[in-house]
């Protein structure tokens, strides 16, 4: 704690100095096992061909040596190559906590052992299985390391998104710093092409900004003064000064990374079974390999085939397939969620998709923009004039509604009123010159008896559309109207339908009034309208909708967090940098309703190689362990289907990719 | 309670992970334990006097080793 006064300059050093840690420890890894795996089959393969030789052949190279040849090649590809598996197997014996590699350990030992007592005893010499066992086991390993590699490419590319160097100002003068001692406050500046360094504010420029790596949109978006940017993302036409406003482990893309890696340590449900039997899984399939060999002992007098029915029952067990089904598949699709900006919180979601009947959502925010803007209007009077005089008078209010209309106008300068007043929930008046200018709804419009005749079907149909109308009067006389409404996003309709289609009843949970909620729902297209509910209510009416279904609960979390609680799958919705990160069971990045079909797609078909891999995995061991025991399976070929069933797995997780979502 | 994120190296099967998680939850403090084996990571809620180096131990005891300690 003695490093109080900088805690976000610490934090960030160690983040970065733990990727470079861990980076280096994986690669490290890999070309471990790289060499085991060049080292050992440099000697196995010789005496695969010795014996293959002898059995088929009855070539014996070396004569009577043949059997002790044998046995010293076999010797490196165990003891040597094959140490880091031996060691961590027989450490499982001195403290109980058994793994795969033991199962690997004694059996290989066991089989070289064989080499040597068939020197005094009479007994068939495995020690050339033995070396094969391994030689296979680390190939199998090697294969798989590199397949779960694949699996969690996205997912790296993600940990490695983050910009190196920044450009900064420092009075007139750029100069290129590393991405670690840039600070908040910074000024700095990104070219066309570049990544933007870090999370930030437009202070200076203008440039169309390529978010897809973050948000999955694939469309740029525009950036202008003011405007956030999120950092990782690259800058594509125009020169943009930002002002760094996170940085480090604050950074959005810090906590994407920081989410969906928190991801994958959580349980898909149908786990729980995998991780039961993996646990248990060594030591009694140690069990089944002694009673295979004292029961082979006991009904058949052979030693030999005792010893390799119960080496086979040792290496063919594989705990590897049915403790990777799950996370690997996970893994696989939360990375192609983050691709699309869909972030997987937790796994359990995945299982509890499949059985969600209702998709409730909230309005503004979520169906919504969330933001008023000006839809429609009619003038009377020259357009350019028309919005001078609105924008002017609706520039000294604050009101939602006002600023609306004010960014709609767009001025430059703004006229000046005299004895402006605010007529609360009705509109505002003012004076300019000597004219009087009245801009507000039906109800100050009568109660300033000004007449509105001539807009009054047009108003209406506003109003059955769900939109607010304000009408404009110059001395008595009105010239012009303008509707306001919190727009519809543009894909939610297609979304809605695209629900619809797959049998979700989809219902909208809203504090609007009545009217206006129902314009909205016939728009978009949504089947339920629950209108008049206050914030704090939200939660109480999924909990009824509930009572028909498992219901998914589509929000921004501001102020449906409980609602989002409530639900059997929560979808929080993000716009932009605000993400709604601490709710929901999935985050949608992008604040677009079609990530809500694209999340069920995804965790539909995620489960989906779920379910296959656990059958496989499950499958598997079940038909091959009893064959092993019948003593059907030579332990070299015991050996090659263990491999191959958990490579197979994790091949099939990758497949996942091919789903569209 | 604080949240520690612990990086592992050498975990490669199914039963490694479960070894680990075993352990961890055996440290007196521990409150929950995750292991992942694709990312080589344990996130272990822990309360506040549950030291990095008894994590590290329990972590030892199965014959991995914690390449990473995060704390926050």
């Amino acid at each position: 704690m003695e490093h109080n006064h900088s805690p976000v300059s610490i934090k960030q050093e160690k983040n970065l100095k733990g990727k470079s840690v861990k980076e280096s420890a994986e690669e490290e890894e890999m070309r471990l096992w790289k060499r085991r795996l060049w080292g050992s089959w440099v000697f196995a393969l010789p005496i695969a061909i010795l014996m293959i030789l002898e059995r088929f052949f009855d070539i014996m190279v070396f004569g009577e040596l043949n059997s002790l040849v044998i046995l010293l090649i076999a010797f490196p590809v165990i003891f040597l190559f094959g140490w880091p598996t031996i060691r961590g197997g027989l450490r499982g014996f001195i403290n109980f906590y058994f793994s795969m590699d033991s199962l690997i350990a004694l059996g290989t030992i066991i089989a070289y052992s064989t080499g040597i007592l068939s020197m005094f005893i009479k007994v068939q010499d495995y020690s050339g299985v033995s070396a094969m066992i391994m030689a296979i086991f680390i190939a199998g390993k090697y294969i798989e390391s590199k397949a779960r590699g694949k699996a969690s490419q996205e997912i790296k590319k993600l940990l490695e998104l983050g910009a190196k160097k920044a450009r900064v100002l420092r009075g007139n003068e750029e100069i290129e710093i590393p991405i670690s001692e840039v600070k908040v406050g910074d000024i700095l500046v990104i070219k066309p092409g570049e990544k933007i360094p870090t999370d930030g504010i437009v202070t200076k420029g203008q440039s169309a900004v390529d978010e897809s790596m973050i948000t999955g949109e694939s469309m740029p978006v525009e950036k202008t003064i003011k405007d956030t940017v999120i950092g990782a993302t690259i800058n594509q036409d125009g020169i943009l000064y930002i002002k760094a406003t996170k940085i480090g482990s604050d950074t959005f893309l810090a906590h994407i990374i920081n989410l969906v890696e928190e991801a994958q340590g959580t349980k898909v449900p149908i786990q729980k079974v995998a991780d039961k039997i993996t646990n248990i899984f060594v030591p009694a399939i140690l069990v089944l390999s002694a009673l295979t060999f004292i029961g082979w002992v006991v009904f058949s007098g052979n030693w030999s085939s005792a010893l390799g029915a119960a080496i086979s029952v040792l290496v063919i067990a594989c705990p590897c397939a049915l403790g990777l089904a799950v996370p690997i598949a996970l893994m696989v699709g939360s990375g192609m969620g983050a691709k699309n900006g869909i972030l997987i919180r937790k796994g359990e979601a995945i299982q509890t998709m499949k059985e969600v009947k209702i998709v409730a959502f909230d309005k503004t925010g979520t169906i919504t923009k969330g933001k008023p803007e000006v839809t429609n209007f009619v003038s009377k009077v020259n357009e350019n004039y028309f919005w001078e005089i609105t924008g002017s008078l609706e520039n000294m209010s604050e009101h939602p509604i006002a600023k609306a209309i004010v960014t709609k106008a767009g001025l430059k300068n703004y006229k000046k009123f005299t004895g402006f007043s605010v007529v609360r929930g009705r509109g505002l008046e003012g004076k300019i010159g000597k004219k009087k200018v009245v801009i507000g709804n039906r109800t100050l419009m009568n109660e300033r008896k000004i007449s509105f005749k001539g807009f009054e079907s047009q108003i209406k149909s506003w109003e059955e559309e769900g939109k607010t109308s304000m009408i404009v009067a110059e001395d008595g006389k009105v010239i012009g109207a303008v509707a306001v409404a919190d727009a519809i996003k543009d894909d939610s309709v297609m979304a809605i339908s695209a629900l619809k289609r797959r049998g979700y009843r989809t219902v909208m949970i809203t504090g609007d009034n009545d009217t206006t909620a129902k314009a909205i729902a016939k728009q978009v297209g949504i089947d339920e309208v629950i209108a008049n509910v206050l914030p704090e209510d939200k939660a109480k009416k999924v909990e009824e909708l509930q009572k028909k279904g498992m219901v998914a609960f589509v929000g921004d979390g501001i102020n449906d967090a409980p609602a989002l609680k409530q639900s059997n799958v929560s979808i929080a919705m993000g716009t932009g940098s605000d993400i709604a990160i601490e709710v929901g069971d999935i985050v949608l990045v992008k604040g677009s309703l079609i990530g809500v079909v694209q999340a069920i797609n995804l965790s539909k078909a995620t489960f989906k190689k779920i379910k296959q891999n656990l059958f496989w995995a499950f499958g598997y061991n079940v038909i091959a362990i009893p064959l092993a025991v019948a003593g059907v399976l030579n332990p070299i070929v015991a050996e090659l289907a263990m491999a191959l069933s958990s490579i197979s797995v994790v091949a099939n997780a990758n497949l996942l990719r091919r789903v569209r979502i | 309670m604080k949240k520690v994120k612990l990086t592992i190296s050498g975990m490669h099967c199914a039963s490694c992970a479960g070894n680990v998680e075993k352990s961890l939850r055996k440290v007196s403090g521990v409150k929950n334990v995750s292991v992942s084996l694709m990312t080589n990571k344990s996130i272990v809620e822990v309360e506040d006097n549950v030291s990095e180096e008894a994590l590290k131990q329990a972590v030892a005891k199965t014959g991995y080793k914690v390449v990473e300690v995060q704390v926050g």
